[in-house]
């Protein structure tokens, strides 16, 4: 267990969601590949399917529309895995909380799926990338201990 | 030798291929990193990523077809895995070779292609479906001219008096008495054709829209997870680190092993060859398939019958450096 | 020519004057008419019309269209912009309530499929002969006729119940080690 725990924080796979952002986020989280960010030191490299993701970077207030999508992705990622919610609209749907559209929040959409998700929250607007890789490291040190053999493994399905 | 030691042999080439593969992916992400002026990651990254990926679930879609999703990427690897035997041990000990292993070579470095397609076709997914027939074309493209090159250091290595022979063991010998076969015109030009070969088997830009990451969602594994995922992954780690083996094998004169330096310019070769592929791979863009069809079929494979041509000339005429 | 009713103390002049000029008696009301603005109100039954009519002048474009709930009924705005001089013309149309319906310029201008039916799902405004009126911008789970920019549609208290999350038994198979 703390094996497999240790091979997860060296190596965190993201997948990006867009579940109704302005898309100033989603360019942050592109700027973390770039050589000033450079979150592949860290092992963390964006992949195309959500299959082969740890990490959902969500980023968008979660829409009715996106609600349900974005619930059956979570589920079709292979546990164990972390969401990541990126910027003030994926915390509490920023400025758009009383708009006739909106779903759940990110979290507590995951949450009516899986209530042992883990959740990473990344607040501003956009946050900027040293915000996301102080999240990122965060989430680490929280797998580090459920590395420890005391703990109850989270998020398997 | 006895059916253990065998086994045991082959289960030690195997792993040694393996750790060596993963190494190599590391050289690999680790130069494209400086290209790119970024730190890239930590030495022992791509063995990471393996035994995380054996931790995870591994799930299967319901519109999947059992049975070819989950062989084919351990057919691959035990494919990979004996290809790689066979050429360390034609490396290691030219003598022990037998009659036609280059064919079971060439037949054993296409299965882990097939698998993908096989594994893609029964992944019950529109974007695996697409990389299944984009890599079925790039099977098509890139087989013949690599064929081509082989033949060329057949006849090179005839002319050079050992007779005509499909043994690796009789084309490293021979190298290894006259003249390695990239000492030749007809010979440097089938192992850059053989270069550009390896680059699209090893499924690296500019050639790699079968797994094309931002187009198709990672294409022919897009809906592997877990320990298949692995698998995969592992069996082009073994390819990556088996195919440098081949080319040096077959035109660049094998291990010499009669003297200490000999194993200093194998590994400078084999070094030079996987920092090409890696440097290729950085400074292209993706190719069409189109374009890609296009370049083997119309500028490969003419360039390879022409060497082949000034191959046979060579040694019908006596000249020797063609 | 025509003399086209306007308010108190507008000239029709400039490229704006001479567009509405052209437009002649189907312009019910000029509201606005300076030089690079034009603002005016037309007969609801005239729309089709008037869309074929500025079609046809040159530099002429649909550039979109907006709708606002007021008191009689639905005002329709197209906005008309002509690029080579820089002007915006609006057009504006009242859908009267209670059918709130207004012929469709689709058939005419292709531009407008779209926004007549983005305007349909917010504002329940009818667009008679339109070729295709699905919904374009609710999603799926949203319940005909709950028009959610209408005055009377709070929006927070009157939001329909939010679509079910998926089962996990739909979801993929656990397979291997």
């Amino acid at each position: 267990m703390a094996l497999r725990m240790w091979a997860l924080r060296k190596s965190l796979w993201v997948y990006h969601v867009n579940v109704g952002a302005c898309n100033n986020c989603d360019i942050e989280v592109l700027e973390l590949l770039t050589p000033r960010y450079d979150i592949e030191r860290f092992g963390m490299i964006l992949v195309g399917s959500p299959r082969h993701a740890d990490v959902l970077a969500v980023t968008g207030v979660c829409t009715r529309q996106a609600m349900p999508r974005l619930q059956e992705l979570y589920l079709q990622t292979a546990k164990p895995c972390v969401v990541m919610a990126i910027g003030s609209c994926a915390l509490a749907q920023g400025i758009f909380t009383e708009a006739y559209h909106m779903g759940l929040p990110v979290d507590e959409a995951i949450r009516a799926v899986d209530p042992n998700a883990i959740i990473l929250y990344v607040p501003g607007c956009p946050p900027k990338p040293e915000a996301m890789i102080d999240a990122a490291v965060k989430g680490m040190a929280y797998l580090k201990t459920l590395g420890k053999p005391a703990a109850k493994a989270s998020g398997k399905a | 030798m006895g059916f253990l030691t065998t086994i045991g042999v082959f289960l030690a080439a195997a792993a040694g291929t393996l750790v060596l593969g993963l190494v190599l992916k590391w050289v690999d992400r680790k130069v494209t990193a400086r290209v790119q002026w970024r730190v890239g990651p930590p030495w022992y990254q791509p063995m990471v990523d393996i035994l995380k990926l054996m931790g995870k679930e591994n799930l299967m879609p319901a519109t999947a077809r059992g049975t070819g999703f989950l062989l084919a990427p351990l057919i691959a690897l035990v494919a990979a895995a004996v290809a790689a035997a066979v050429l360390w041990h034609a490396l290691l000990w030219p003598h022990q070779t037998f009659v036609g292993d280059l064919i079971v070579l060439v037949y054993l470095l296409m299965i882990p292609a097939l698998m993908t397609m096989l594994g893609a076709g029964a992944s019950g997914n529109p974007h695996a479906s697409v990389g299944a027939s984009r890599e079925m074309k790039l099977l098509l493209s890139y087989e013949l001219p690599l064929l081509i090159a082989l033949l060329v250091a057949i006849a090179r290595t005839a002319g050079a008096g050992g007779g005509w022979s499909f043994r690796l063991g009789q084309l490293i010998t021979a190298q290894q008495s006259s003249a390695p076969v990239a000492w030749s015109l007809s010979g440097v030009l089938a192992l850059v054709i053989a270069i550009l070969c390896t680059q699209a088997k090893l499924g690296q830009v500019p050639f790699d829209l079968a797994e094309a990451e931002c187009e198709i969602m990672s294409g022919v594994y897009v809906e592997y997870s877990g320990p298949s995922l692995a698998s995969w992954l592992m069996t082009r780690a073994m390819l990556a680190a088996a195919l440098p083996l081949l080319l040096i094998a077959v035109f660049w004169g094998g291990l010499y092993r009669g003297a200490w330096w000999g194993y200093l310019t194998f590994a400078g070769k084999y070094l030079l060859l996987v920092v090409l592929v890696t440097l290729i791979r950085n400074t292209n863009p993706r190719l069409r398939i189109d374009q890609v069809m296009r370049f083997f079929w119309f500028r490969l494979t003419p360039v390879a019958a022409a060497a082949l041509i000034l191959a046979f000339w060579g040694i019908t005429k006596g000249v020797s450096w063609l | 020519m025509t003399t086209v009713p306007t308010q108190e103390g507008i000239t029709l002049t400039g490229f704006v004057g001479e567009v509405i000029k052209r437009l002649g008696r189907l312009v019910v009301d000029v509201q606005q008419c300076q030089p690079r603005r034009g603002i005016v109100r037309i007969d609801p039954d005239a729309t089709v019309e008037v869309a074929r009519q500025l079609l046809a002048m040159s530099g002429s474009r649909l550039a979109t269209a907006t709708g606002i709930e007021v008191r009689d009924g639905i005002d329709i705005l197209y906005h008309w912009c002509f690029e080579p001089e820089g002007v915006v013309l609006t057009v504006k149309a009242l859908a009267a309530r209670p059918e709130l319906a207004i012929d469709s310029i689709a058939p005419v201008v292709p531009a407008a499929n779209w926004i007549e039916r983005e305007m349909h799902d917010l504002l329940g405004a009818q667009f008679r002969n339109h070729p295709d009126m699905r919904r374009l911008i609710l999603d799926d789970s949203w319940p005909q006729g709950v028009h959610p920019l209408r005055k009377d549609f709070d929006q927070v208290l009157d939001r329909p119940p939010l679509p079910s999350a998926p089962t996990d038994g739909g979801g993929p198979k656990e397979a291997g080690p």
